[in-house]
């Protein structure tokens, strides 16, 4: 590791009244965070300003006010802090001439790494694509494309992880190894800090999260206290079945049910303050009852929502 | 090079030729035509494509000072474009010039010192405009066409009045009907590096302060 790392639970990321404003739309609104080391996930859903923030934080955009320092240094301008952050950006900016191996050892050679070899190795192991870094990366499935662009970032070995929708593409199976590769990253020190518009995703790898909606920081800090807060506000879902009123009478004697109603064409509206025990209970009362789902969505549709009562309360 | 022939059989003397061959081919065609316009279409899309696949971003985010990213977009411009515009201007006029070395070399130079300026400005509108083909074009067609033919004093401002001043002050005596028209030859070279200096620079500090996608 580099002689920029800074002592364990220092804040490695600070964003301090940061604002981002492209003409007049006000994309990020007055943002302050520190993110220290472990796994820390940007919550928000899409438009949010979760990509802005990242940029801000890796150098890429300049940040119409405040400041934002990675490990003590301004990111902007500074291509050599580049020696300690490793950068997996939301679009995916690949060569697809290259294999697999050929692009990762491209991006060690720009890192300046010499020898290259032991780098390259270590880092296409951690995302276990060993067998397919000789094939070109135009060939690749998304998830593996991911996986390989997570290697590039991995390869220089930086101190702090910047990851912008990492888990875009892959399978439950990629999920799991990416849990764990990041897991392990993390308990050695590293400041890895991870976004996504989907809940389920940063639940099981962050401790720490900072929600962001409508590009306000809407809450930051412990996971469970959060989604506990979250919890308490209803969520609704709607629900078409084949027998409406055995699913309604099934519903209502279930935990976590706030109330269920009947709509005109036999649709029910189920009100619920724990969203994971809704997901859970519709489909398996549907089983146990030989109720057929036709349809289950919800009506709060995005996280949004979800997420309004914390920027409103 | 057709064209030298053309000019030179159709020619009824040496004066005649030389100043055909200088205002028609040398300069109306390859320096104020082809030399431009096959550079901008390289030159600015040098950063386009990288620009909309996203892999600048890549680029950008890697621990490389800013100078080595625009420099070799640069230089390839002259590279790939470099041989193929003074391959065809030096066998031109080796073909009108019955052979002669002197003034193929001096289309030469003039030629890779206007493809170098170009190449430099280029790839700077291609990092600051995504339209950046049609400004170049209008560019060219205004400024370096029009503007610097009918205004003496443009020429020291002016690409193409590089190359000929260039062009002429290495062979004056073949190039005589640029003469009158062209500004001293330390004059051109210092205005080319100027030039290709000052917008390799600008591209530097656009990929500094652009916020890249």
């Amino acid at each position: 590791m580099s002689e920029s790392q800074v002592p364990i639970q220092a804040p490695t990321i600070n964003v301090q009244g940061v604002s981002k404003w492209f003409g007049s739309v006000v994309a990020v609104n007055d943002v302050s965070f520190q993110v220290r080391p472990g796994i820390t996930g940007l919550l928000g859903p899409n438009g949010a300003g979760k990509s802005t923030i990242l940029h801000m934080i890796t150098g890429k955009a300049s940040a119409s006010e405040g400041e934002v320092t990675v490990l003590g240094q301004a990111p902007r301008n500074n291509p050599e802090l580049y020696r300690d952050i490793g950068v997996m950006s939301e679009h995916e900016a690949v060569y697809g001439f290259y294999t697999g191996r050929e692009f990762v050892e491209f991006t060690a050679r720009l890192h300046g790494l010499d020898p290259i070899a032991a780098p390259v190795d270590r880092a296409i192991g951690l995302v276990g694509l060993e067998d397919a870094q000789h094939r070109k990366l135009g060939t690749y499935s998304r998830g593996m494309r991911q996986r390989m662009r997570l290697a590039a970032a991995l390869v220089h070995d930086p101190q702090v992880l910047v990851l912008d929708e990492p888990l875009n593409g892959t399978d439950p199976r990629q999920r799991l190894d990416f849990h764990d590769t990041m897991t392990n990253l993390a308990e050695q020190g590293r400041t890895i800090l991870i976004s996504s518009h989907i809940l389920e995703e940063v639940e099981t790898l962050a401790s720490t999260i900072l929600l962001m909606v409508s590009g306000k920081l809407a809450a930051a800090g412990d996971f469970r206290a959060i989604r506990e807060k979250l919890d308490e506000q209803a969520y609704r879902v709607r629900v078409v079945t084949d027998s409406p009123r055995k699913m309604a009478a099934a519903l209502v004697g279930t935990d976590g049910i706030d109330s269920v109603s009947i709509g005109e064409e036999g649709e029910l509206t189920v009100l619920s303050r724990n969203v994971t025990s809704l997901q859970r209970s519709i489909p398996r009362l549907a089983q146990e009852q030989g109720i057929r789902l036709k349809r289950v969505e919800p009506l709060d549709d995005s996280l949004e929502s979800i997420f309004s009562y914390v920027v409103d309360r | 090079m057709g064209l030298a022939v053309i000019i030179n059989l159709a020619a009824e003397g040496d004066a005649a030729f030389n100043e055909d061959f200088t205002n028609i081919l040398l300069d109306g065609l390859l320096v104020a035509g082809i030399l431009p316009i096959v550079t901008m279409a390289l030159a600015t899309s040098s950063f386009g494509n990288e620009l909309e696949d996203k892999t600048l971003g890549f680029l950008a985010l890697m621990p490389v000072a800013r100078w080595r990213i625009v420099l070799p977009k640069v230089l390839a411009s002259l590279v790939i474009c470099g041989p193929l515009l003074v391959a065809s201007g030096v066998v031109a006029t080796l073909l009108g010039f019955d052979g002669e070395v002197r003034p193929a070399v001096a289309v030469a130079v003039a030629l890779s010192a206007g493809v170098l300026a170009y190449a430099a400005i280029f790839t700077w509108l291609g990092l600051v405009t995504t339209r950046a083909l049609p400004f170049a074009l209008v560019y060219v067609l205004l400024w370096e066409g029009v503007i610097s033919t009918f205004m003496s004093g443009v020429d020291y401002l002016s690409v193409r009045g590089y190359s000929l001043a260039i062009m002429s002050g290495l062979d004056e005596a073949r190039f005589p009907a640029l003469e009158d028209r062209v500004i001293e030859l330390p004059a051109a070279i210092g205005g080319a590096a100027i030039v290709t200096v000052v917008f390799l620079l600008l591209g530097v500090r656009r990929l500094q302060r652009m916020d890249v996608p």
